[in-house]
């Protein structure tokens, strides 16, 4: 088989995400907005869905949270990710709140349980991820 | 949206056709449209000439729509509807396509469902399938619906106690009906040790648990009941969709159903325990089960059992999907969005033949798709009964 990776499909940037696509491109943080008074959400948005408000202040995630439900993926969509089954694609919620679809990867994904915490990686294995991921926090092999 | 008490009584399905089912298409998406729109046309006893309404619900037409469509077809319409709800759209387009005739803005209306493509052409469908998947679960290798619906189903499970071998029960009932129905494209012996021991595609979803993706269309006529040929007019007691409920949850247990489901059994004068089937989206047997408990046939969380104490095959004590629905025929697209309500008409006329439910009168078709960030959005369902 070849070497060379495929590459995953990318996020299509817009005003909407280009602050969060860069922040997590460029320190592996997840980026939310809210509305003054309102509730972090994902995903980025042009107002916060609840109040439509478009004064939005941006809130950096600490980056931790729980697997709320998951599912482990034998066969992915795009042939980019063949390699790399199972894709363990879950809900998290943050401790801020908002909740997103996220891979948890890393080489004991497989051990995930709902309720599960996870934790943002280190900025050097985040990067090599278009959009935020997760490893298991308690069972973390690095 | 609703059905009014008027048309209830004198507007309603007046024939309806389908294409044979097969897996590789060997025409065009217009060839497909036009084939079951000549078989509902022949079946409503009526002509082209007829249609001055169109509806047509397809992810693969864009950049064709309704009114393209019509040049096609060479009709000239003074109504003509494009669906936006997925799997959804086609039973919310007769809701709509009864309003039309009632408000006089068509007398007959051709409402359509069509896609033409296979298991690669959905994959590529779900992955740019709108803005949110595209930019936050395509670039995640999300595995498609395949994915968002094992988190469902996961946590259903977790939540509910819900047994995978309860589940399964839907895939198998329906499996047994479709052994029965020649245009179901899977037609073998399916045991619940088969749907158990399945392949895994996305745990806890199953191999069984998915439909098979294949070209095909499904159309029915709507107009006045008195046009419909003697004894086979089909009333649409009541009607309702709701999209995007509940906002902003991300894999919910519920959906649209469960806002309008006291008014679509209080319009239709009937309750869950006087259907004689129901025709449920079934993208996945988890869908079923959550559509029977938005829309009251147990309470939330009780599916499991009730699913463990009911057959669903066509002549079973619960027929559920009584051709073997899409997971048994095969999923057409936005096409699966109206498999149900054509099989209810049959049905509901009596041209079931091999897995005609005894004594059939009355039944509800649910809708379900448009897939985002998550789940499913939107959500449709109408209660029909045979016309005197």
């Amino acid at each position: 088989m070849s070497s060379e990776k495929a590459p995953y499909p990318q996020p299509r940037e817009d005003q909407d995400n280009a602050a969060f696509l860069r922040r997590w491109r460029e320190d592996g943080k997840i980026l939310l907005q809210k509305a003054r008074g309102g509730k972090p959400f994902f995903y980025p948005r042009p107002m916060d869905p609840e109040t439509w408000s478009t004064e939005l202040e941006e809130v950096v995630a600490e980056g931790r949270g729980h697997v709320v439900s998951y599912s482990s993926i034998a066969r992915p969509n795009d042939p980019a990710f063949n390699d790399e089954t199972p894709i363990v694609l879950a809900e998290i919620a943050l401790v801020e709140g908002a909740t997103l679809l996220a891979r948890i990867v890393g080489d004991n994904r497989d051990q995930v349980a709902s309720g599960d915490a996870v934790e943002v990686p280190s900025a050097e294995i985040a990067r090599r991820y278009p959009l935020p991921v997760f490893v298991l926090a308690e069972k973390s092999t690095a | 949206m609703a059905v009014s008490s008027i048309a209830a009584q004198s507007i309603g399905i007046l024939g309806y056709g389908e294409t044979v089912y097969k897996k590789k298409s060997d025409s065009t998406l217009i060839a497909l449209l036009a084939d079951a729109a000549r078989r509902a046309l022949a079946s409503a006893g009526l002509t082209k000439n007829d249609i001055d309404g169109i509806a047509v619900c397809s992810f693969e037409l864009p950049p064709d729509n309704a009114v393209t469509l019509a040049e096609q077809f060479g009709i000239s319409v003074s109504w003509a509807y494009l669906g936006t709800a997925g799997g959804a759209g086609p039973v919310a387009s007769v809701i709509n396509a009864i309003r039309a005739v009632e408000a006089g803005d068509a007398k007959t209306v051709l409402c359509l469902a069509a896609d033409n493509y296979d298991v690669g052409g959905h994959f590529k469908l779900m992955d740019y399938f709108n803005k949110a998947l595209i930019n936050y679960g395509t670039p995640n290798g999300f595995g498609g619906a395949n994915g968002l619906f094992g988190i469902i189903q996961r946590k259903h499970m977790e939540t509910y106690g819900t047994r995978r071998e309860d589940l399964g029960r839907i895939a198998v009932g329906q499996r047994a009906s479709a052994r029965l129905n020649e245009n179901a494209l899977l037609r073998g012996p399916l045991s619940i040790e088969d749907y158990m021991n399945a392949r895994i595609i996305a745990d806890p979803i199953r191999l069984y648990d998915c439909v098979l993706p294949c070209p095909g269309a499904e159309a029915v006529v709507v107009g006045a009941l008195d046009r419909a040929p003697r004894g086979k007019a089909v009333k649409v007691l009541s009607g309702y969709e709701r999209h995007n409920h509940p906002a902003g949850e991300i894999a919910p247990l519920r959906g649209g159903w469960e806002l309008f489901r006291d008014r679509l059994w209080g319009d239709a004068g009937f309750g869950p325990a006087d259907m004689q089937f129901v025709q449920a989206y079934d993208d996945y047997p988890i869908m079923v089960a959550i559509q029977l408990e938005d829309l009251g046939f147990c309470a939330k969380g009780e599916v499991s059992r009730f699913l463990a104490e009911r057959t669903m095959q066509f002549d079973g004590s619960f027929p559920v999907n009584t051709n073997g629905g899409q997971l048994s025929c095969g999923q057409a697209g936005a096409a699966g969005g109206m498999i149900g309500l054509v099989e209810a008409v049959r049905q509901l006329r009596g041209e079931a033949g091999a897995f005609q439910t005894p004594g059939a009168c009355r039944g509800v078709v649910s809708g379900y798709g448009m897939v985002g960030y998550g789940h499913g959005l939107s959500t449709s369902a109408v209660v029909l009964e045979t016309a005197e």
